[in-house]
């Protein structure tokens, strides 16, 4: 099968377009190229830019909150002008345009081309043993698919009308009615955008389906992958199910703005429920889309730290299986204030308990997984480790919600935007920098300093703390999410002192990425130094060299057994790679 | 490369960094209003409101001592198997035992907290009482009017599909009751009677939330979503936002909502019913069925028809 795969039956085809086989790899090398591990590299430049764009969003949208109406000091004349208003402070149209953008942008070209286009891309051929992605050229296409949506969205801020302040959500009919959001070209371009988008995740998901069905090493069974593979497979069967319903549910919106149809406005026969329940089908699903990726890669690191093998491995498995299939029947507990039939509500309020099940599971799984190991505390670990802290601290604040008389009073408060930020930034962005530092040495063959490391850790871990645990007080308090201005409200003015504190964590949170950035870099400028397993892992990528040639494998690896065998008592090493076999006098737990 | 060490100030810092929040937050809100709890809730004024705060507890109770447990336990491990030279780390796939128990014990609280919650959820959304004093809650970009029963104490039927910028209710002009009908611009409502909310959109979606009320729900253009009431349990002065991104004004998007007493109620009501009246009309006989008032409000959008 296909899993024959080699770097030998690569070379040819290496030769003649990539890198010309010798001297410095040419700009054409970076712009196509075949190769599933320069289309991660694409990915990880692409999305860290989007990062910072988004992430400078969401300082400014918090300085506008904490102190309203006040100029951003220095950068704010730097802002486009339908954002800010000519002494540099942000207007209430342009702050419903930030917490558009800050979302999409945070969601669409950030958390996901991390996950699932940068370790979905690196991770799954290196792991499985195989050569390249099942469809190379087709992998490609989906980074170049991503790289135009991100500019088609991006060009929403210059057309006339600006771009869309409609929330991430896009809830009809503010978003399909022209008369409503004022911004009918810049709302168009955002969906063409998540259109263009959705087909580029399509054509990365049938690529991973089919690369881990067909190309895994001979011996490398389903329940020998390592999980982040596990995690991203399935997650491209997610994304998969979910994504055309968003592609279809935002080409029903070009129609209503352009072509006079009335999909979603009742005046027409429409229904504006219809695009929350098709939003929130691919909306729900989603959010497992962003975090189950996470929760695979920070078991592997979990476990190569801790020297142990992970705990319940089967179990780790069928938990994210699980959470995959009751992500599709949760959706509606977006909705169980939206004017949804109330039985309904009732309904989705046990599956939503029910789907906490598995995330307790997983929870419970790495406490035992770091229970009576050697930890090792590294860059990559001290973020695992606090990984599994914020998303305890995430799930545990989504049972309020899931609550239905509960969320009759937090519904669309600070306390949903603390919820799904400890989920998605103290849970997905936490497991990426985890990632990225732990897969670092093998991406770019050097090592990122520690120290910068850990000024990034810190400050990272402290501030995200400040920004968004006191917004469960603020959504307690009553404080209303997409509000451009608080202090309006009288109930509100007595929590502002909050909103500062929030304020100041934030910009603290923002100065956390320069050391990270600045990491990034220095470390790319030197000479390659990393050894071939720096952190002593078992899998397959951590037998190959720097630089790993476009094929991967010289010659197909074999697979004895599971992927996390650590400590196993009677050898000379505390890890046995899943390429050599153990020796006759060990035995080996089944998993 | 370095090795870091617990013995340097790790564990200092991080539970430090825990404590910080709590004290920032309870420092920076020492002189306001709302110190009465550690949540930082407004009050609350509503009879619902007392069921949802108490289920608050409940869950808040319930996670703090999941957090702790969990926690508590993650950090003496974290601290207790740090690498240490010649101790080397426990060789074990797992446990079988141990997951069936921590697979059965969360979904046996979490069904008990659903079930739980959909109880109250039920009893909150029962039938509003007979005595419910009916208002018509109508929101557009950027606010709110509000629809009072006139004289005859029933307010005027409307039609969702007649909503427009000329008939902002959607009521029949020709009906005699629609003149009667008393508009105002904020939510007066009195203290102790169940106040029974017909609420509508005439653009796009806008919501009904008022935290003090414990209270939020959607308002959807073309629909009547008529299962919202409650009641007041004492006087003030409160606001109504919109809480549904709506546009440019949403921030801005809010109402005054006094509840009185009874009096006070009559005193505000009264004199506009009787403006309205007209020359012709004489006093109302007895105040009508409230139910029969929110049927003939919403007799072209039932509710459950019209549920999606």
């Amino acid at each position: 099968m296909s899993a024959s795969v080699t770097a030998d039956s690569h070379a040819a085809h290496a030769h003649h377009g990539d890198d010309h086989g010798h001297g410095k790899p040419g700009i054409m090398h970076w712009i196509w190229n075949t190769d599933h591990k320069v289309i991660a590299m694409q990915f990880l430049v692409s999305a860290v830019f989007f990062l910072l764009i988004g992430g400078a969003m969401a300082v400014a949208m918090r300085w506008q909150l904490g102190f309203p109406g006040h100029p951003i000091p220095v950068l704010g004349h730097l802002l486009p002008s339908g954002i800010v208003n000519d002494e540099g402070a942000i207007m209430p149209s342009g702050y419903n345009v930030l917490v558009t953008m800050h979302g999409t942008i945070l969601v669409f070209f950030v958390a996901m081309p991390l996950l699932i286009g940068v370790f979905g891309n690196f991770l799954i051929p290196l792991k499985i043993g195989a050569g390249d992605m099942a469809f190379p050229a087709l992998n490609e296409l989906s980074y170049w698919l991503f790289a135009l949506s991100g500019v088609i969205m991006m060009a929403s801020f210059w057309v006339p009308g600006g771009a869309p302040g409609t929330g991430w959500t896009g809830y009809a009919p503010l978003s399909s009615v022209a008369a409503y959001n004022q911004t009918p070209m810049g709302q168009t371009l955002w969906c063409v955008a998540l259109f263009v988008n959705g087909l580029s995740s399509l054509t990365g998901a049938v690529n991973y389906i089919t690369t881990v069905i067909t190309m895994r090493a001979p011996g490398m069974t389903m329940f020998r992958m390592p999980l982040p593979v596990w995690a991203i497979f399935l997650t491209a069967i997610l994304l998969i199910l979910a994504i055309p319903v968003l592609s279809a549910a935002a080409a029903l919106i070009i129609f209503d703005l352009n072509l006079g149809t009335s999909f979603y406005k009742p005046q027409g026969g429409g229904q504006p429920l219809l695009w929350q329940h098709l939003f929130w089908f691919f909306g729900h699903p989603e959010v497992y889309i962003l975090i189950l990726p996470a929760m695979g890669l920070t078991s592997e690191i979990l476990s190569v730290n801790s020297r142990k093998p992970v705990f319940g491995y089967k179990a780790m498995v069928w938990a994210m299986i699980a959470i995959g299939f009751l992500g599709f029947i949760v959706w509606g507990h977006h909705m169980y204030v939206s004017g949804m039939n109330l039985t309904l509500s009732a309904a989705f309020s046990v599956s939503t308990m029910v789907i906490a099940v598995p995330s307790a599971i997983k929870t419970f799984n790495w406490m035992g997984t770091i229970w009576r190991g050697s930890i090792h505390y590294t860059v990559p670990m001290a973020f695992a480790v606090a990984f599994v802290s914020m998303f305890v601290i995430g799930g545990l604040s989504g049972i309020f919600m899931a609550s239905t008389p509960v969320d009759l009073f937090v519904h669309h408060t600070y306390f949903i935007v603390a919820h799904f930020h400890y989920v998605l930034f103290g849970g997905s962005m936490f497991a990426i920098f985890s990632a990225i530092y732990f897969w670092f040495p093998k991406m770019t063959g050097r090592m990122f300093d520690n120290t910068l490391g850990w000024i990034h850790f810190w400050m990272t871990f402290v501030f995200f703390n400040l920004t968004f645990f006191p917004m469960h007080n603020l959504g307690l308090g009553g404080m209303m999410r997409r509000i451009a201005d608080p202090t309006v409200y009288d109930c509100l003015r007595q929590l502002q002192p909050l909103n500062v504190v929030c304020t100041i964590g934030a910009i603290g949170l923002g100065l956390a990425t320069i050391p990270f950035v600045v990491n990034l870099v220095m470390s790319l400028r030197k000479a390659p130094d990393a050894p071939a397993n720096p952190w002593n892992s078992t899998t397959l990528e951590w037998t190959l060299s720097h630089p790993i040639q476009h094929g991967n494998f010289p010659v197909t690896p074999t697979v004895y057994h599971g992927p996390y065998e650590y400590s196993v008592p009677g050898l000379q090493k505390d890890f046995l790679p899943q390429n050599e076999k153990a020796p006759a006098h060990v035995t080996l737990e089944a998993h | 490369m370095r090795e870091f060490s617990f013995r340097r100030p790790f564990t200092r810092i991080l539970s430090g960094a825990f404590l910080l929040l709590p004290v920032l937050a309870a420092s920076s809100l020492m002189a306001e209003q709302r110190s009465g709890n550690v949540y930082l809730l407004p009050p609350c004024v509503t009879t619902v409101g007392e069921q949802i705060d108490d289920l608050i507890k409940i869950i808040f109770w319930l996670c703090a001592a999941i957090f702790v447990l969990t926690q508590v336990t993650y950090v003496y491990y974290l601290i207790k198997y740090r690498r240490r030279p010649g101790v080397p780390a426990h060789y074990s796939h797992g446990n079988n035992t141990l997951e069936i128990i921590w697979t059965t014990a969360p979904t046996l609280v979490f069904l008990a907290l659903a079930i739980y919650g959909n109880r109250i959820w039920e009893n909150i959304h029962r039938p509003a009482p007979e005595n419910s004093l009916v208002i018509d809650v109508s929101s557009y970009q950027f606010g709110w009017d509000m629809r009072y029963p006139g004289i005859s104490g029933k307010l005027a039927p409307m039609d969702v599909r007649k909503i427009g910028p000329e008939n902002r209710f959607g009521t029949d002009p020709e009906n005699p009751l629609t003149a009667q009908d008393v508009v105002a611009p904020e939510l007066v409502i009195p203290v102790g009677r169940p106040v029974h909310l017909l609420l509508h959109a005439r653009d796009v979606i806008h919501s009904f939330y008022v935290p003090e009320f414990r209270l939020y729900q959607d308002c959807v253009p073309g629909r009547t979503i008529a299962w919202v009431w409650f009641q007041a349990t004492r006087t003030g002065e409160f606001q109504l936002a919109c809480n549904q991104l709506c546009g440019t004004g949403h921030y801005n998007m809010k109402a005054p909502i006094r509840v009185v007493t009874e009096e006070e109620f009559q005193k505000w009501l009264t004199p506009r019913q009787q403006k309205n009246a007209g020359p012709a009309q004489t006093a109302p006989s007895a105040p009508s069925s409230p139910q029969a008032a929110a049927k003939a409000a919403t007799l072209t959008a039932s509710p459950a028809k019209n549920t999606l």
